[in-house]
């Protein structure tokens, strides 16, 4: 079922982050404090930045892609280009719109992000996800989405990047319905998994419910802590990369005639990583850089421009990533051992 | 009256025409336009690319009226809760319609 083994595959994509709220809460630690910040700036740098660069990396590294999707490679850049321009052009009046557009739709990102990926461990564990059991685990995961949305709500404006942002103030009805459907559709999905344990006599893999955990850790327990939730776009990227590096070793080394060893893997992955590091730099310290000439706070600009990286990421993402996409099928069903170890074994 | 009536509309149109353009209307203006433009980029391309771009095409003018909407009518989603929750439902509906972003589309088989 795991890509490498359970315990690197379980703790990257949601038990390292289950751990860390664990050790949140031993220390009693929830504010933001100045050293805190370090260590978010460094993961940031290090683990932010390449998620948003690999999503670039994919499409844009072979030819065929851009042909295969011209409108997401070509023209949706082009239309980003313009929000940013026409943000940087007033940044009192569009700015703030960009902004709420992309931290309204980052969480819901990455709710579709623990969907995908519950989806893949499950079908390599051959639990079928039909129309219901896909619909209870959708309103689970997106309702965590809604619920932090209104929970972390602040009484006054925040400001994001010298950039105002008013708090929305949401009726008290919103939360109390959509934590009664949260509840209802965890109840039907344990009814799922249950059902399916007895039809098939054995345990689900406990892989499979990883992600969701994650997610419900991520947007309910641990939305209250500030310092936890300044790490969860840290905690979906290092998922992002683990399933990004994964695709790119099958694409790279998948192939009929590759050379196919724990060192041909560790090239692939230096280089895969040292790109993603470096195109990471340029999207967001290079590039508001490069805008010093406009008439604009420096402050400003970057988080503009960060607006526009993370919606065109969230683009590109649902895009390259469609499980029913051939071209992204196949690696996702690879074994890394395997892969190091028998060539013609490689694929499932 | 008739002389009078003539020249206060000459007037009024004038003034009409002469009103200057605020920046939020500055910014429909461009969204407007690039509206068209991906309009003509559809009809222009029609018969050369897949119906996935056709439709790829028409949700990025979805997103930019999206958008401009936000722009418009934004300040009520800080001001009124029941316009949040509608403002907020929207956009949501927005997101999950952009998630079949030049994607293939299921075959009814």
């Amino acid at each position: 079922v795991c890509f490498v083994n359970w315990w690197v595959d379980g703790a990257v994509i949601g038990g390292l982050s289950i751990g860390a709220y664990v050790v949140f809460c031993l220390l009693g630690s929830s504010g933001v404090s100045p050293a805190a910040t370090k260590v978010v700036a460094i993961l940031t740098m290090f683990v932010n930045y390449p998620h948003f660069s690999a999503t670039n990396y994919r499409l844009y590294q072979r030819r065929e892609n851009l042909w295969q999707f011209p409108v997401t490679a070509i023209a949706l850049p082009v239309l980003m280009l313009c929000f940013v321009v026409a943000a940087l052009w007033q940044p009192d009046v569009i700015a703030p719109y960009l902004v709420t557009l992309f931290l309204i739709w980052s969480p819901y990102h990455y709710s579709g992000q623990t969907v995908g990926i519950t989806m893949i461990y499950a079908r390599r564990a051959g639990f079928s996800f039909g129309r219901w059991e896909r619909l209870a685990l959708s309103t689970l995961i997106f309702s965590t989405f809604v619920i932090a949305l209104v929970h972390r709500q602040p009484t006054d404006s925040r400001e994001f990047y010298g950039i105002q942002i008013p708090s929305i103030p949401f009726p008290a009805w919103v939360e109390t319905a959509t934590t009664t459907a949260m509840s209802i559709a965890v109840a039907v999905f344990l009814w799922f998994v249950i059902d399916w344990c007895w039809r098939h006599r054995r345990m689900l893999p406990p892989i499979i419910l990883v992600p969701t955990i994650a997610q419900f850790t991520w947007f309910i327990v641990g939305a209250p802590s500030g310092l936890f939730y300044e790490l969860v776009p840290t905690f979906h990227s290092l998922q992002y990369l683990y399933i990004a590096w994964i695709v790119q070793i099958g694409v790279t080394l998948g192939t009929e005639g590759s050379p196919r060893s724990w060192r041909s893997i560790g090239a692939v992955t230096l280089r895969w990583g040292v790109c993603n590091y470096v195109g990471g730099i340029l999207l967001f310290i290079a590039l508001p850089a490069v805008l010093f000439w406009v008439n604009v706070p420096v402050l400003v600009v970057t988080g503009i421009v960060i607006a526009g990286v993370n919606i065109h990421h969230f683009f590109v993402d649902g895009v390259i990533w469609k499980l029913r996409d051939a071209p992204a099928n196949s690696p996702l069903m690879i074994n890394i051992p395997n892969l190091a170890a028998a060539p013609r074994l490689a694929t499932v | 009256l008739t002389i009078l009536s003539l020249t206060q509309r000459k007037e009024n149109s004038i003034s009409a025409i002469d009103m200057p353009i605020s920046p939020r209307e500055g910014f429909l203006a461009l969204a407007i336009g690039l509206m068209i433009l991906f309009g003509v980029a559809s009809t222009a391309l029609a018969g050369r690319v897949s119906e996935r771009t056709h439709i790829a095409l028409a949700m990025l003018a979805v997103l930019t009226g999206g958008f401009s909407l936000l722009v418009l009518f934004g300040g009520l989603l800080y001001g009124s809760p029941i316009a949040a929750v509608v403002i907020v439902g929207a956009l949501i509906a927005l997101f999950k319609l952009m998630n079949r972003f030049e994607a293939q589309r299921k075959s009814k088989s």
